[in-house]
């Protein structure tokens, strides 16, 4: 273990040594629906997220918020997730919201398909809310992917031609069935079977511990790889 | 939604679907869902115990298990969506068997604490994950075609719910059997009774009078009403305990045509049902029917009432009843028409010359009709003299095409193969048909085996018994010394094999008319019947309906003695799809098939039925070992 992962560990910001196998890891796939793409305008419209131990779902206990957002909403991303300024009027502020969510993450490896946006929103609002950062190892599922690609190309899931590498098309590569689509939560149980199929690749490809993850899964390889966040809004 | 889209998914599958549902939401909340790519060793014998129950969402898994010794694993079962394994070694603290996906898989896992507390909330899912035997499949099954009835239709189902004793008269006139039949008619008078409950001296019933009785007994036979009313009644009374369905002690009724029945607790009287109290409750009961025939003199009144008999099935469906029961009823009002139009054709040539026997053939021999099919029928009659031969030829010539005849217009077809008793070959004095058995048992050829099958399951219907019974004895000699016989029944029995596929699915039509379709007569239904006739001709046992023959295998020295429940379950499952089916079809005016879509059926009868194909499958095996040497 290197000295980094040893202070992480001490400081409780990984739930364990980076030699941990991953069906002893503890995952938080998430997603978040936002009312745009500009970090300084925009807003968290949703959560949603659920726990992973290694490669099985739990159904129980999964983590959905609305939010109401300080940005106003606008047509254009209305039209997307759907949201409307009515349903969320009613609703907590981030404020509540998020320190709940901060400890429903405690000690769990993030999961997310283009994380880093995610993380940015979250962070964003925690730094103003006084709120400890999200400092959680993450792991990306668009950069699992296409680090897989090169690796199990025998596979039709990673060889098929995909239109692109949204989270919906790797679902259609895998054959995930979508169901309530641009919802926080549909789309984090989306991501989490995603992450759950690829996961057997991994162990053939060698990646079997939490360093392995990281090191394949690292959510700046993923951000180089899409131009857009279609994906949360 | 997870929660949702999990429950969902559950609520079809047995036996998740019949817990309540907040417990099966709550129950939901501990799954997790885990996914296991094709190949994967998910279980591995002597390997690490399952700590799940996992319940195939998606997928299929195949189950092997290497004998101690072996070298090779045999595969035990495969699993599909809906099923569910590891449970065994979740109770058992040992894998047995080593359970790998041969497909992408993804189930439910139920952890192991919970299981054991729904164990312990809940024995009916235990037992029915068991499975020990198929009785709890067919049980809760028809309870399930039960509440679908119920949903489609509100009807009453009192019949089939009631109990006789909700439903007997509370009171009910009570002589000695020294009372004089005056004073007994005088009693059923003032006590506005239809019926005197005649009993011993304990109380207990003797016998029974009434009102007809009055007038064919006592008025027409001329006695005197001074004398002691047991000289006039009937006797033995049939009784039955209150706690009996009413609709067993209608189906007594019919069987021994008898209008009144007296209730007992416990042993003790508590009064008389009459078919009337049925009548009332039912509006269209089955006795109405018989009645209806009963009173019919002639061809042109008999054949409406015989067709509109049919519509009896609907209400008996509708009340959930069981199916076996049902083409019991139908078989009874059958007899009914036919006995019927034996009898005009007796007053209409004169009474016959020798004694004669009607003898039901197939599925009328067994009672296992289920929608009124073609006539199946044959006549022996005792042997007589040339001298008289032309005579009797003649007599039983012009009687059995008038019995054709008649009852096509009551609404049974013709048989196309011409087995009936209007082919001259099917009208035979004794000795020929003992000889006809004699051949078919001694000179077995597939061809002659097939064609012969038919008589083997004939029932005498009417006429004189002995003649029937003769005819058994004849065969039932024979049989023993001629084991070659029931090698090519066993080898017919193997040539159907069920269609269960790779993945232990159902197999169905490819193409053509009843594309997806799978016969069910065929599949399901003839290799039980071939079944149960196999072996109750191998152990002498002289019933002709598969139940029956099933019933007097159990506990015997055959091969299938120790599957009879599993078999008679079978056998009702799959005749309750049958006549479902029929039924529907007859609604919606569409010509009767035997063909049902696999996606048509719940998941649980999709089961039901593989577990059926599965249970035949064993059988062919134990058949295959038994008649080795005789199997081409």
């Amino acid at each position: 273990m290197g000295l980094m992962a040893w202070s992480r560990e001490k400081l409780g910001w990984v739930p364990s040594g980076a030699d941990l196998p991953i069906p002893e890891l503890r995952f938080t796939v998430l997603d978040t629906e936002l009312t745009g793409l500009d970090e300084r305008r925009d807003d968290i419209v949703s959560i949603g997220a659920l726990h992973m131990q290694g490669g099985r779902i739990e159904i129980g206990g999964a983590f959905q918020e609305l939010v109401n957002p300080k940005a106003i909403l606008d047509g254009r991303t209305v039209v997307i997730h759907g949201i409307t300024p009515s349903e969320l009027e009613s609703r907590p502020p981030i404020d509540e919201v998020l320190a709940s969510f901060l400890d429903y993450t405690a000690g769990t490896v993030l999961v997310g398909h283009c994380i880093t946006l995610d993380q940015a929103f979250l962070n964003r609002d925690a730094k103003r809310l006084k709120l400890p950062p999200l400092r959680n190892v993450a792991v990306d599922t668009l950069a699992l992917y296409s680090w897989l690609r090169h690796r199990s190309a025998d596979h039709p899931a990673f060889s098929m031609d995909l239109p692109g590498l949204s989270l919906y098309d790797l679902a259609a590569a895998f054959e995930i069935p979508v169901e309530a689509a641009h919802t926080a939560l549909g789309d984090a149980y989306v991501t989490a079977q995603i992450f759950q199929r690829l996961q057997p690749f991994l162990a053939q490809a060698g990646v079997h511990n939490l360093a392995g993850l990281q090191r394949v899964g690292d959510p700046r390889q993923a951000g180089n790889l899409t131009p857009t966040g279609q994906a949360h809004f | 939604m997870l929660i949702d889209e999990t429950v969902r998914f559950l609520a079809q599958v047995p036996p998740f679907q019949f817990l309540e549902a907040p417990l099966l939401r709550e129950l939901v909340q501990s799954l997790t869902m885990a996914f296991h790519p094709k190949g994967e060793v998910i279980l591995q014998q002597d390997g690490q115990v399952s700590d799940h129950l996992q319940i195939i969402k998606k997928g299929g898994v195949k189950i092997t298990l290497r004998p101690e010794g072996g070298a090779e694993d045999v595969v035990v079962d495969y699993r599909e969506r809906g099923e569910t394994f590891g449970l065994v070694s979740l109770m058992g603290g040992h894998q047995r068997t080593t359970i790998v996906a041969v497909q992408d898989t993804t189930c439910y896992l139920l952890p192991k604490e919970r299981f054991n507390e729904l164990m312990a909330s809940h024995p009916a899912i235990t037992e029915y994950l068991l499975q020990f035997h198929l009785t709890k499949y067919a049980d809760m099954t028809s309870r399930e075609i039960q509440g679908k009835s119920l949903f489609l239709e509100s009807s009453d189902h009192l019949l089939f719910t009631a109990q006789v004793g909700e439903l007997c008269q509370r009171f009910t006139t009570v002589v000695e059997a020294d009372t004089t039949i005056r004073e007994t008619a005088r009693r059923m008078m003032e006590e506005r009774q239809s019926a005197a409950l005649v009993v011993g001296p304990n109380g207990e019933p003797i016998g029974i009078l009434t009102d007809s009785d009055f007038r064919t007994r006592v008025v027409a036979a001329g006695q005197p009403i001074d004398g002691p009313v047991s000289r006039v009644m009937s006797h033995p009374v049939v009784s039955v305990d209150e706690e009996v369905p009413c609709f067993e002690v209608v189906l007594k009724m019919l069987q021994c045509d008898i209008e009144h029945v007296a209730v007992t607790r416990e042993g003790a009287i508590r009064g008389v049902v009459t078919n009337r109290d049925f009548l009332v409750l039912q509006g269209r009961s089955p006795l109405a029917f018989s009645e209806d025939i009963e009173h019919q003199t002639t061809l042109e009144g008999l054949a409406p009432v015989s067709r509109k008999a049919m519509s009896i099935i609907g209400v008996l469906l509708r009340e959930g009843a069981r199916a076996t029961n049902i083409i019991r009823i139908i078989s009874e009002l059958n007899d009914r028409v036919v006995r019927k139009v034996l009898e005009l054709a007796e007053r209409e040539f004169g009474p016959p010359p020798v004694p004669y026997c009607w003898l039901a053939l197939g599925s009328e021999g067994r009672k296992e009709q289920t929608f009124r099919t073609d006539q199946d029928n044959a006549l022996v009659y005792a042997d007589v003299s040339d001298a008289q031969r032309p005579r009797v030829t003649e007599y039983f010539r012009r009687f059995t095409v008038y019995l054709r005849n008649g009852l096509v217009q009551c609404g049974f077809e013709a048989c196309p193969a011409n087995y009936m008793a209007s082919n001259p070959d099917w009208c035979q004095p004794l000795s020929e048909w003992k000889r006809y058995f004699s051949t078919w048992i001694s000179e077995p050829t597939p061809e002659a085996v097939l064609k012969s099958l038919i008589f083997f399951d004939f029932r005498p219907l009417h006429g004189d018994e002995s003649l029937a019974m003769e005819l058994r004895d004849h065969f039932g000699r024979l049989l023993p010394d001629y084991p070659a016989f029931l090698g090519f029944l066993a080898n017919m029995l193997l040539r159907n094999r069920p269609p269960i596929g790779f993945f232990g699915g159902v197999a169905v039509e490819r193409s053509g008319e009843h594309k997806d379709g799978l016969n069910l007569k065929i599949k399901a239904v003839a290799p039980l019947v071939d079944i149960a006739r196999l072996f109750a001709l191998e152990k002498g046992i002289r019933q002709a309906s598969t139940m029956d023959r099933l019933e007097a295998l159990r506990g015997g020295t055959s091969l299938i003695s120790e599957l009879v429940d599993e078999l008679e379950y079978a056998f009702e499952f799959v005749t309750l799809l049958r006549v479902h089916h029929q039924y529907r079809q007859l609604e919606a005016g569409q010509p009767i098939d035997n063909f049902i879509r696999l996606d048509s059926l719940s998941n649980l009868e999709r089961q039901s039925l593989k577990k059926a194909f599965r249970l035949i499958l064993k059988v062919q095996d134990q058949v295959l070992d038994r008649y080795k040497s005789f199997i081409i």
